[in-house]
């Protein structure tokens, strides 16, 4: 049985001597001499199939309907109440590119988040202008994707860019600063400058610290890069410490879902909006996974370490629904706090347990 | 042939066409491009570094925060962010226009955030390899520096950090800051708080000869500190008349005095139950308290607390109605005044002596101490004492003069008010007018 093959919009091809003189049509992605037409917008163009397949696939499917009326002028476009109306349905394209490219980028897709990054940025940089402010966080997303796929120098030039927004506008908030700092941090991380790294890291917590809290889940992930800096420097304690104090404020976030979670149980609407975002929780698995590793690795075992980080994955996973994982963890958790002295971390840890055998139990109930 | 020949000969070959003066000023031009071109590429002392720039673009605050965190210390970053969060909730929550809203802001005070940085770094270094002495003297080092009564909160809070851990919290230093901090307590009012820590400082002072960085010994400092909190802990009941509270609080406070090894403490401490005494009515125990005093004052050579001891003494005899002891207590204590060139004291004895003949109608004695007072009060310039004086001495010599007549004054009957009418006519009573 053969799939259905999917289809990825459609072509017409077009002929680029038949336009008027000046009006060169450009590939949306290259920028390259376009024969093809986007059949259903008819203002998309396109330079072969391979860019026009990966420019479905990455934004064009869902903007497709919305891009025709931005991209031809009429009369009434070019009167006054006609741009401002065109340009309140830019910012919607924007927004719509942000969060594609976003989602794209948690479920690790850097290739396909490309297009839409691209997109989003240049339709900013129509709306408000190379290096404003508002254009930071289309630098900060395209400055991802191609971190993701290690294109270092081109995530160089739009960081320094976003970096000169930023400081052409110095009452832009904390929050564009922090999400600045971080993604130098990371760059320099990437490229082996580490000084640099920590600074651009020490920057991005304190804006964290200063928008969110000091324990929040966000300053946290500041935390995480920084340990790993020191980390490849070679400053354990100082690595250790920061991962002790990641753990404790995850543990703390977690414990607080969890108990607003089985509260909720009971009213089985609000399960339904309590649900942890697919994305974020395989980046924080992830980010738990690394804090784990380092501390098995490590020579002096901390129990008191391994039992928290081990019980926080429990507990995400308990959140996220697989049952098996949380049960494993649980269990690695379980064992990690017997050695600690004053085991104040088992009864939770079988607590957590209990309701997930609860709920494979609930889920089949044969089974037992 | 040779090159490096050939070169020298083609020069003076042709003809000069630039004039010398130009010739030098084009080279020096040349020359100095060269040099800044060296120094730019091997000098890069003088272009500014990324840090440098930081330093004069961002605030006080973040500069701080970001040297913290890059040198690993994000301990100390978390709780000085936290201390400053707290300033700032703290002057929002007062009244505006008020003291605390006046103040700058922690934020902007440099010197005080370095001290912060400096202390809070070495500690999390010494916490991280273990070595919690360290620890406890840095936080110690920081309740000291902020001394300042409106820091007194910040002060408090590195104390308890220092007190309240959970290694290191039975150390020297941690049992000093413990004493700074009742000591801090009592400076702002707090007194139960002041106790309990005073109390748990004594208990974990007691068999250490641990000594604070004056070079007193905590135990005694400690005890000290706790006499102090009981003597004010006793002022509430006292103003409210009760006796029990009072003395129960006191006696413990001279109990602190007496081991304290502190003669001037248990001086006063042993004063003040006498006074207390006193007023509660119990002249027997409020004189032997007296008598302690006064062989205090003797070791201590200290002839002011003698001359106090004393007129207590005078005073609690007096409510007994003894008059004779009195007296005797008063001349000593006119004495002792006078060997030791305290006037005001003697002033105090002088109208004392005199109201006592006042009362017991001896006036003309009353109004002999009451001029002497008057002219040591003159030699003192101290008006109100000398008004005072001359007030109490012209009583004196009125009553003095008319006592005799003071029964025929108040009879008002014809026979009396002849006798009256010749003494006025006698003219004995010029006296009056002196």
């Amino acid at each position: 049985m053969e799939a259905k093959p999917r289809v990825l919009g459609t072509t017409s091809k077009m002929i680029p001597l038949a336009l008027p003189k000046g009006t060169d049509k450009l590939c949306e992605l290259c920028q390259r001499e376009a024969r093809l037409q986007c059949t259903e917008c008819r203002v998309t163009f396109y330079c072969d199939e391979e860019h026009q397949q990966a420019d479905w696939v990455g934004i064009h499917e869902r903007i497709c309907q919305l891009l025709a009326p931005i991209r031809t002028p009429t009369l009434y476009s070019l009167q006054r109440a006609g741009r401002i109306e065109t340009q309140l349905k830019k910012a919607e394209l924007i927004e719509i590119c942000r969060l594609v490219g976003q989602s794209k980028l948690s479920e690790g897709k850097h290739q396909e988040a490309l297009p839409a990054a691209q997109f989003c940025l240049r339709c900013s940089i129509d709306l408000h202008g190379p290096s404003t402010v508002q254009m930071v966080p289309a630098y900060l997303l395209l400055a991802e994707a191609n971190m993701g796929l290690g294109n270092l120098a081109r995530v160089a030039e739009l960081l320094s860019q976003a970096e000169w927004a930023v400081l052409k506008s110095p009452e832009c908030g904390h929050a564009v600063r922090h999400r600045l700092h971080r993604s130098l941090g990371r760059l320099h991380t990437a490229t082996g400058n580490l000084e640099a790294a920590l600074l651009n890291f020490a920057d991005d917590i304190y804006f964290a610290s200063e928008e969110y809290s000091l324990d929040s889940t966000v300053t946290c992930g500041g935390y995480f890069l920084m340990a790993d800096v020191f980390t490849k420097q070679g400053k354990m304690p100082i690595a250790r410490s920061l991962y002790s104090q990641v753990a404790h404020t995850w543990h703390c976030h977690l414990t607080k879902l969890l108990k607003t979670h089985v509260q909720n149980g009971q009213n089985p609407n609000m399960l339904l909006e309590s649900s942890y975002d697919k994305a974020q929780l395989v980046e924080v698995d992830e980010m738990l996974k690394t804090m784990l590793e380092f501390e098995q690795n490590d020579s002096r075992k901390d129990s008191t370490q391994v039992a928290l980080v081990a019980h926080c994955l429990a507990m995400l996973w308990f959140l996220g629904g697989d049952s098996l994982k949380a049960l494993g963890f649980g269990s690695t958790a379980l064992q990690a706090s017997q050695l600690i002295p004053n085991h104040d971390l088992t009864e939770p840890i079988q607590g957590l347990l209990q309701l997930v055998q609860n709920l494979q139990t609930e889920s089949h109930p044969g089974s037992d | 042939m040779n090159a490096t020949v050939t070169q020298p000969q083609t020069g003076p070959f042709l003809p000069e066409i630039t004039t010398k003066s130009n010739k030098r000023r084009k080279s020096t031009q040349y020359s100095r491009m060269k040099q800044e071109k060296e120094s730019l590429r091997t000098g890069s002392s003088q272009i500014i570094s990324k840090g440098e720039i930081s330093q004069f673009r961002n605030s006080p605050k973040q500069n701080i925060c970001v040297e913290l965190l890059r040198e690993g210390y994000h301990r100390s970053f978390s709780e000085l962010f936290f201390l400053l969060g707290a300033d700032r909730d703290r002057r929002a929550a007062a009244e505006p226009g008020s003291n605390l809203r006046l103040q700058t802001p922690l934020d902007q005070q440099l010197d005080k955030l370095e001290t912060m940085k400096r202390h809070l770094s070495r500690a999390e270094e010494a916490e991280r390899t273990g070595s919690w002495m360290v620890v406890c003297d840095q936080r110690l080092l920081l309740g000291w520096y902020f001394s300042a009564p409106k820091d007194l909160w910040l002060s408090l809070h590195f104390y308890h950090s220092c007190t309240d851990r959970e290694q290191g919290s039975h150390s020297r230093p941690a049992t000093e800051a413990r004493v700074c901090m009742a000591e801090a307590y009592l400076k702002l009012g707090e007194l139960e708080q002041a106790r309990q820590q005073a109390e748990l400082c004594v208990k974990q002072a007691e068999d250490s000869s641990w000594v604070d960085s004056d070079g007193r010994p905590l135990r005694l400092r400690a005890r000290e500190a706790l006499w102090r909190i009981y003597s004010r802990l006793a002022d509430a009941p006292l103003e409210a008349a009760d006796y029990d509270q009072a003395l129960k609080l006191l006696y413990k406070g001279y109990n602190m005095a007496t081991e304290s090894e502190d003669k001037q403490i248990e001086w006063e401490g042993a004063y003040r139950l006498g006074l207390t005494y006193q007023s509660a009515g119990d002249n027997d125990t409020a004189k032997q308290f007296f008598t302690t005093c006064m062989e205090i004052s003797g070791t201590l050579q200290d002839a002011d607390k003698l001359g106090k001891s004393y007129k207590a003494m005078a005073k609690s005899i007096e409510s007994e109605g003894n008059i004779q002891d009195t007296l005797e207590c008063l001349e000593k204590l006119a004495d002792i005044s006078r060997c030791n060139g305290l006037q005001h004291n003697l002033v105090d004895a002088f109208l004392c002596l005199g109201n006592i003949y006042h009362t017991t109608s001896q006036y003309t004695r009353a109004c002999e101490y009451f001029l002497q007072g008057y002219e040591v009060a003159c030699e003192l310039g101290d008006v109100a004492l000398l008004q005072k004086a001359q007030v109490l001495a012209a009583n004196a010599r009125a009553h003095s003069l008319i006592w005799k007549f003071s029964a025929d004054v108040e009879s008002a009957s014809p026979a009396a008010l002849r006798r009256l009418i010749a003494w006025k006519e006698s003219g004995r009573h010029q006296g009056l007018y002196r």
